[in-house]
Formats: structure tokens, C-alpha cells, sequence
């Protein structure tokens, strides 16, 4: 019996292994990912223009992990991860039903939820490697003047750890609306861009609610001033929580999508 | 004459002009947008903020009744041009018209080319102006809904339930104002949309581009403004350029303290830009590279 | 034979529209073709069987094991689908790779096994190419590889010959009669009756979602003995061979063909008919040139049953 678990846990490991690499290879690949791409260095592009803007102004400037911290959150935290959780997750299912391309998926010797989570990982790392190239050079390049300052590179560890997470939570919840919605985009867009910040607004435990909330409560609460006005009212969990929050959100929407994906028939529109 | 001898056979009749081929285009496409559930829950809500201007004006005629529920003043009830530009070109309205264009815009083209129906549009007596328009149009019904159909009711309303001219005589302009505003956000969201929509085979693409060029046209202003306190980055942001336009004409002052022109050229540069490349996207054979 | 592929009562709605009702069939190995007109639920068939949908009512199972949700039974099937779908993206070779790789073969299998499927099918000088770049007719075959590619022992083919010329045709029908020589269970979608007749005589005609007939041809052609059949006569003397057979109660009707000294008769009776012949041409000395039965192919078996 623990033999056979165990074979069966190695054969759907070895085939999240497969359906991985042929999506990562497959995603990689792709035009659209080359685009995503080029959005996802814009905040790059706006870093070098600050900073070169920088070096010919005679004003006092500002610091350069300031912006930067702002621009994660602005840039990054509250557009492109969600933008791109969006795009990637509900890609999961839809791109193949759209495309007509899920008979070759589901006829071949790999059981569904395999094939559901190794596409959400292959994209969801493609998606993390493109957030992490795309800070990682806007840090470097807004700190050039104090790249020798380690303590810094704490905090770009911990924005990446931190955006990572938002993809991986993001994503795992979109492939879930993916796999039961039709016309998924429209609710991706209103609930990222209109739950997921009107909900913060809100006192008490209601932000709970929101992904945001738990990604908001590992990053440090803004000095009043300019741009704290992203975190109005935020009355942030622990730490160790909002990880745990984030961790368990995402394994019961991919373990739904799972069970969804499996039992659910998918009937191609003409 | 045996078959291998023949050449293709040219039509030397006439062709008949129908006066709106684009028309068929144009009624497809706003029928398939109401097959959307969704579009149908959220359609009507998008009409709720012209409930509630138009409430407001029905309450500026009465204020004597409804004194008892405003202490001080009330400037907002003043219906005034002010009063039309926070309803159509305040940043709300834009986000709904924006909302309003991924339903109903994002597959237009893109659908056409995802299932090849290009080449079926032009086996027919079809211009490539009537495709574009037809296609046009659904965004023009589904956004004259949201400004033009509204800004008009709103004056007409003003008129009868003041039963006089005198906001008529005081604002001669405004009708103009509301249409020369409609006419202008309805052309730029077409060629936005149909440009983005031109550019995948794959509508979710397409809705996110659409959105996340929108969005982060503003959130570039708004870094670079903090930034460089510059207001000419203003000029980067799709709404704000809506924004400063919709003020000038309607009289009022500009959110940023540049010239309205700006902005202008720049919404036309973007139309100018779609323009070009709708008309390399769509043609009746695709050529594969 | 033990059956392959077994169905009981296989009922499938969509909605208020009737897919296929209450099928019940086996399948044992060799070619089956599967034929009917557009919408008759070839495809729903098709796809109830590989697992793609799952039936309203009934059961499906291959090999002994229910089809639905059970991903090891997709080692021994290839199925070949009948939309034009693909990774546009991917190049012909990387299409049939990447799902070798969903086989877990190793890479070197990989290779083998997608080299010798794309040398059957003749893309191998093409398959670089990216696939959207690739014509219907390659295409088609693509599909194809990608079913065979794994060496399955049940093949389900979607409309195969979609799409194709007149020579990719030949080209895929002498493929998948070679498949029936190695004890493969094949079934063949389509609503052209020359193409499956030309790769089977055993064939399933499906209408309006139902199974209307299932066998070889001639098991079919007994199945509608009851119904007039046609047989042309070329002899010396028709007007006399007629006189003859008008007598009979088996000869519904008489007629004489445009074609010289040709005579059709439509009978309800084939077997006493073609036992009267030989006498009646002896008797009256008249020389039979030809018999020949125009309405003895899918054709007309399936006009027939179909009410046409």
C-alpha cells in the first residue's frame, strides 16, 4: 500500500516534471512573453531616466532606495504582478480551451491536476524571473551611488521574496477563475483593480480579505509623506501570518482549480 | 473555349452599393457584446453615476425642498458646465468608458483574425473603411450610451424641469461642448481599442494590453511627477490628456497647468499611430513570415 | 476477439441538444470506421470514448477500465483531433517532442520516436518550421505523428483526411491500413463515404446521434434486405429479361438505363433475384454482359438507412 503511494507520488512528481518543462519551454518561447517582458523592465527604463535626470540636476536628490521602495510598490505590487498573475493564471486553462489545444493535453498519460500545476509553475516562475530581472536592475541602477551599502540588499532580497510570493498567491487564484470562468479577464480586472483596493480602504478585519493586505503587512509601513496614501488605514497582520495567509490561499485555489480541472468537461466553442 | 484556356472571369456588371454595408458589422457586434452575462451585470451599473446627475439636477430645481438635508451651501447642485465635465471627464467616467471598451472592443478585431474571417469580410463588397467603420461604430453605441446619450438628457432635462430657457441662453455652448467631447473620447477609445485589438489573435491578451497600457500611462505621470515636479509628464497619461481636453472644452480650468493643445496632439499622434497600423494589420490575406 | 473498446447505453447531451443517445458497442481491433453525416455525433462519440467529455448517461471503457479520468490509459491511445488547433508557436518538431515529452520518455526516445513519426507522415524536411507557417495539409499531418508518435495500440482519428489533396489522402489511408496489420484497434471518423470504404468494410453509421447500423458492409446490406435494392443488367435482349422478372413478387420495379441494353431492377430480395438469372438467361437465351450493383457501396446503405 506504501509502496504504491509512493510510486504513484514519484509518477505524478515525474509528470509535474514533464508538463513543467514543456510549458516553461513553451512559455518562454512565446511572443507574448517577450512583451511582457518589455512592460516589465518599463519601471527599469523610468529608473535610468530618474537617475541620469540625476546626475545633471543640481536639486538635493532623493534617495535612491526610496524611490525604489515606492516604485515596488507603485510599479510592481499594485500593477504589473497583478497584471501579469492575471494574464498567466487564467492562462492555465483558458489558452488551451481557447485555443482548442487541450485534447492533446488530456489524452496523454498524465493526470489533470499534474498538468494543472506543473503549467501554473512553469508560468508562474516565468513571471517571477521576469519581476526579479526588472527590479533587481532598477535597484541596482537607483543605487548606483551606494551599491557597497549591504544593508540595501536586505531590503531588495525581501521586495523580491515579497513579490514573488504575490505572483505565486495572485496566480494560484486566477488559474482558479480561470478553470471556472469563461470570460475570466473582466473579473481578474475588477477584482484586482477594484476589490483589491477598495477592500484596503476599509478599517478593521475587511482588508483581510484582500491578497494585498498580506503582501502589504511584510513590507514596511510608509513614513507619512509622499505616497503613503497606498497604505492608507493598512493595519497590517504579522508577518509570520501573512505568510502563512498567503501559503494557504494559495494551496486552496490551486487544490479547487484541481478538483475543477479534473471533473469539469471542457466544450470548445465553434 | 476548353477550361485550361480560360482566364479568371471578371465581373463586367455593376456593383450594387448598399448605403451602409458597414452596418451588418456594426449590429453583429453589438449583439454579441449583450450575449456576455457579464457585460449585462455590469452594463447597467456603468449608467448608475448618469442616475445620480441626473437626480442631482432634478434636486438643483428643488432645493427649497430638499433644503433640510443640506446645512450650508451646496455647490455642487450649481448645474453649470463644471457640472457636465466632472460627469463625463473626470478620471471615474474615463475608467468606466475603459472598462465599457475591453467588453465590448477587445475582440473585435482580434476575433476576426484569431478564427481567419478576414478574408471572408473582404470576399464580400466590402471596403476596408466599411470594415473599420462597422467595427467602430460598436464602440461609438456602446460609449455615446455612457456620454453623448446622457450629457444631452442632462440639458434637455435642465430645460424642462426649469421650464425655462434661461440655462440654455446662459450656456448656448454646452450642447456643442457635450458632443464635440463625446465625439472626440468615443474616437480616441475606438482607435485605442481597434489598434490593440489588431495586434493578437488572443482577446485576454488584448484586455490586458488595453487596461495595462491605460494604467500604466498614469502610474509613469505620476512617478515622473513626483519625481521631477514636471507637469508635462502629464502628457504621458492617457487620462489626463482626456482630462485636460474635456476641461477646455467645456470651459473650465485644466487639471495641470499646460496647454490643452498638448494634450491633444498627443490623443491624435496615438489615433494617427492606430491608424497606420490597422491598416497594415487588417487585410484579407496573411501573409506568415 | 475480446472487444478493445465497449460502450453501454452511451448517452450525451449538450444542453437541450442530443450529442449521441444510448450507443452501446464493441469495438475489436482492426479498422472501424465511423461514419455519418455533419452532426450526427461522430465527434462526441469520438471524444466520449478518448475521455474528453464525459457521457450523460452510460458507460465507456477501454481495454476493461472506464476511460473518464483515467490518464494511464492514455499510453496505448493517440488520438487525432478533429479542430486545426496547435502551439502555433512551436516549431513541427518541438509539437511532436513536447508531447512525447508528456509520454516521459527519455530524450533520446524522444527523438526516435518523433524522427520516425514525422519520417511516416513526410515532414521531416518541414519540421523546423514553426507550425503556423505550415499548410492545411501539413497540418493535418501533423496531427497525425502526433497520435502515432507514441506507438499507441488504439488510434482514434477525427476527420484525418480533412484538408488533404487528392494525393495526402492516398498518402494517410495507405498509412493507416499498414497500422491494421500490427493487431491495432483504429477508428476512423468521417462523413465521406469513399474515404472509409477505401481503408474499411467494417463500419458504424451514426445519425442523429444514434447508431443505425453496425458491421462489415454486407452485414449491413442483410440488415436492409427489406429494402429495394438496385441491380443493373447488361445483356443482348433487356426488353425480353424484363418481361420475365416482372412475373416475380420479389421485383418491385423495371427500368431501362440511358446506358445501351442496360436494365435496372430494384428488388426486395437480392439472394432469389440473383439465384433466377443464370436460369432465366438459359431459358430465353439471352446473353448477360454485366451485373453490376450501383447501390452496393456506404452510399447507398447509408441513403437507405437514413431514409433518403
Amino acid at each position: 500500500m506504501v509502496q504504491d503511494s509512493k510510486e504513484k507520488l514519484s509518477f505524478f512528481l515525474s509528470s509535474l516534471k514533464d508538463v513543467y518543462t514543456f510549458f516553461f519551454f513553451m512559455g518562454k518561447k512565446s511572443k507574448k512573453m517577450k512583451i511582457f517582458f518589455l512592460i516589465s523592465i518599463l519601471p527599469v527604463v523610468i529608473a535610468l531616466i530618474i537617475k541620469i535626470n540625476q546626475f545633471f540636476s543640481d536639486r538635493t536628490p532623493i534617495q535612491g532606495i526610496y524611490i525604489f521602495n515606492n516604485m515596488t510598490v507603485v510599479m510592481y505590487l499594485q500593477f504589473l504582478i497583478l497584471l501579469l498573475a492575471l494574464f498567466y493564471g487564467t492562462s492555465v486553462c483558458s489558452e488551451e480551451v481557447e485555443g482548442k489545444t487541450l485534447t492533446y493535453l488530456t489524452t496523454r498519460p498524465v493526470a489533470k491536476s499534474a498538468m494543472l500545476i506543473g503549467k501554473y509553475a512553469a508560468y508562474t516562475s516565468l513571471i517571477i524571473i521576469l519581476t526579479t530581472i526588472g527590479v533587481t536592475l532598477s535597484f541596482f541602477i537607483l543605487n548606483l551611488n551606494d551599491l557597497l551599502n549591504f544593508s540595501l540588499y536586505k531590503i531588495l532580497l525581501r521586495d523580491v521574496v515579497v513579490l514573488s510570493l504575490g505572483l505565486i498567491c495572485y496566480t494560484s487564484f486566477f488559474t482558479f477563475i480561470g478553470t471556472i470562468m469563461k470570460k475570466s479577464i473582466l473579473f481578474g480586472l475588477i477584482f484586482s483593480f477594484g476589490w483589491e483596493n477598495v477592500i484596503q480602504y476599509f478599517p478593521g478585519s475587511t482588508q483581510r480579505f484582500a491578497i494585498a493586505h498580506y503582501l502589504k503587512s511584510l513590507l514596511p509601513a510608509p513614513k507619512t509623506g509622499r505616497f503613503s496614501f497606498l497604505m492608507f488605514r493598512l493595519e497590517p497582520s504579522p508577518p509570520l501570518l501573512a505568510v502563512f495567509m498567503l501559503l494557504l490561499i494559495t494551496g486552496v485555489f490551486l487544490g479547487l482549480a484541481c478538483v475543477l480541472f479534473s471533473w469539469k468537461e471542457y466544450i470548445f466553442e465553434d | 473555349m476548353t477550361i485550361k484556356e480560360k482566364g479568371y472571369a471578371h465581373w463586367d456588371g455593376e456593383f450594387l452599393d448598399k448605403k451602409f454595408p458597414w452596418w451588418p458589422i456594426t449590429r453583429y457586434g453589438i449583439k454579441l457584446t449583450f450575449r456576455k452575462k457579464f457585460f449585462k451585470l455590469v452594463f447597467p451599473m456603468s449608467l448608475l453615476p448618469a442616475v445620480v446627475f441626473l437626480a442631482g439636477i432634478y434636486v438643483s430645481e428643488r432645493l427649497e425642498d430638499f433644503k433640510f438635508m443640506f446645512r450650508d451651501s451646496v455647490p455642487f447642485l450649481q448645474i453649470d458646465p463644471a457640472y457636465f465635465k466632472t460627469y463625463l471627464a473626470e478620471s471615474f467616467m474615463i475608467f468606466i468608458m475603459l472598462i465599457t471598451v475591453i467588453f465590448c472592443g477587445a475582440g473585435l478585431i482580434s476575433d476576426d483574425l484569431k478564427h481567419n474571417a478576414l478574408q471572408l469580410y473582404f470576399s464580400r463588397p466590402l471596403k476596408k473603411r466599411d470594415y473599420f467603420l462597422g467595427k467602430t461604430a460598436v464602440i461609438v453605441f456602446f460609449l455615446f450610451i455612457l456620454t453623448l446619450v446622457p450629457g444631452l438628457i442632462f440639458i434637455i432635462m435642465k430645460l424642462i424641469f426649469s421650464g425655462s430657457f434661461k440655462f440654455f441662453l446662459s450656456y448656448p455652448w454646452l450642447p456643442l461642448s457635450v458632443i464635440a467631447y463625446s465625439v472626440l473620447v468615443t474616437a480616441f477609445f475606438s482607435f485605442y481599442t481597434l489598434f490593440i485589438s489588431s495586434l493578437s489573435k488572443n482577446r485576454r491578451y488584448v484586455a490586458i494590453l488595453i487596461f495595462g497600457i491605460y494604467v500604466s500611462s498614469d502610474i509613469f505621470r505620476a512617478i515622473f511627477y513626483e519625481n521631477f515636479h514636471n507637469h508635462y509628464f502629464s502628457l504621458l497619461s492617457i487620462s489626463s490628456n482626456i482630462q485636460q481636453v474635456g476641461a477646455a472644452i467645456f470651459n473650465q480650468k485644466t487639471p495641470h497647468p499646460i496647454h490643452w493643445i498638448l494634450s491633444l496632439l498627443v490623443l491624435t499622434a496615438i489615433c494617427v499611430l492606430a491608424w497606420f497600423v490597422l491598416k497594415k494589420k487588417v487585410r484579407g490575406v496573411e501573409i506568415v513570415k | 476477439m475480446k472487444p478493445i473498446i465497449e460502450t453501454q447505453h452511451l448517452s450525451k447531451w449538450y444542453g437541450n441538444v442530443l450529442g449521441l443517445s444510448d450507443v452501446t458497442l464493441e469495438i475489436e481491433p482492426g479498422i472501424t470506421g465511423i461514419l455519418g453525416p455533419n452532426g450526427a455525433g461522430k465527434s462526441t462519440f469520438l471524444k466520449l470514448i478518448t475521455g474528453q467529455i464525459k457521457p450523460n448517461i452510460g458507460t465507456c471503457s477501454i481495454k476493461g477500465k472506464r476511460i473518464w479520468n483515467n490518464y494511464p490509459l492514455f499510453s496505448f491511445i493517440g488520438f487525432c483531433p478533429e479542430q486545426d488547433a496547435f502551439f502555433d508557436e512551436l516549431t513541427g518538431w518541438q509539437f511532436v517532442t513536447g508531447l512525447l515529452r508528456l509520454h516521459h520518455y527519455s530524450s533520446a526516445e524522444r527523438e526516435d520516436k518523433a524522427q520516425k513519426a514525422l519520417e511516416i507522415v513526410e515532414l521531416v524536411e518541414d519540421k523546423d518550421r514553426v507550425i503556423k507557417s505550415y499548410s492545411r495539409g501539413m497540418r493535418q499531418r501533423l496531427k497525425f505523428a502526433q497520435a502515432i508518435a507514441h506507438d499507441p495500440e488504439i488510434i482514434v482519428l477525427d476527420e484525418p483526411l480533412n484538408g488533404l489533396d487528392p494525393l495526402g489522402r492516398r498518402k494517410i489511408i495507405r498509412l493507416i491500413k499498414s497500422y491494421k496489420g500490427e493487431g491495432r484497434t483504429i477508428m476512423v471518423s468521417s462523413h465521406v463515404l469513399p474515404e472509409i470504404e477505401a481503408m474499411t468494410k467494417r463500419i458504424i453509421l451514426i445519425h442523429q446521434g444514434k447508431i443505425f447500423a453496425q458491421g462489415d458492409i454486407h452485414y449491413i446490406r442483410d440488415l436492409i434486405e427489406t429494402h429495394p435494392h438496385i441491380i443493373s443488367i447488361k445483356c443482348s435482349d433487356p426488353r425480353r429479361l424484363a418481361s420475365n422478372f416482372i412475373q416475380e413478387e420479389f421485383v418491385l420495379n423495371v427500368k431501362f438505363s440511358s446506358a445501351e441494353k442496360t436494365l435496372l431492377v430494384e428488388t426486395n430480395n437480392r439472394d432469389k433475384f440473383f439465384s433466377l438469372i443464370p436460369s432465366l438467361s438459359v431459358k430465353n437465351n439471352i446473353e448477360v454482359e454485366e451485373i453490376t450493383s450501383p447501390d452496393d457501396n456506404l452510399q447507398a446503405v447509408f441513403d437507405y438507412l437514413v431514409g433518403k
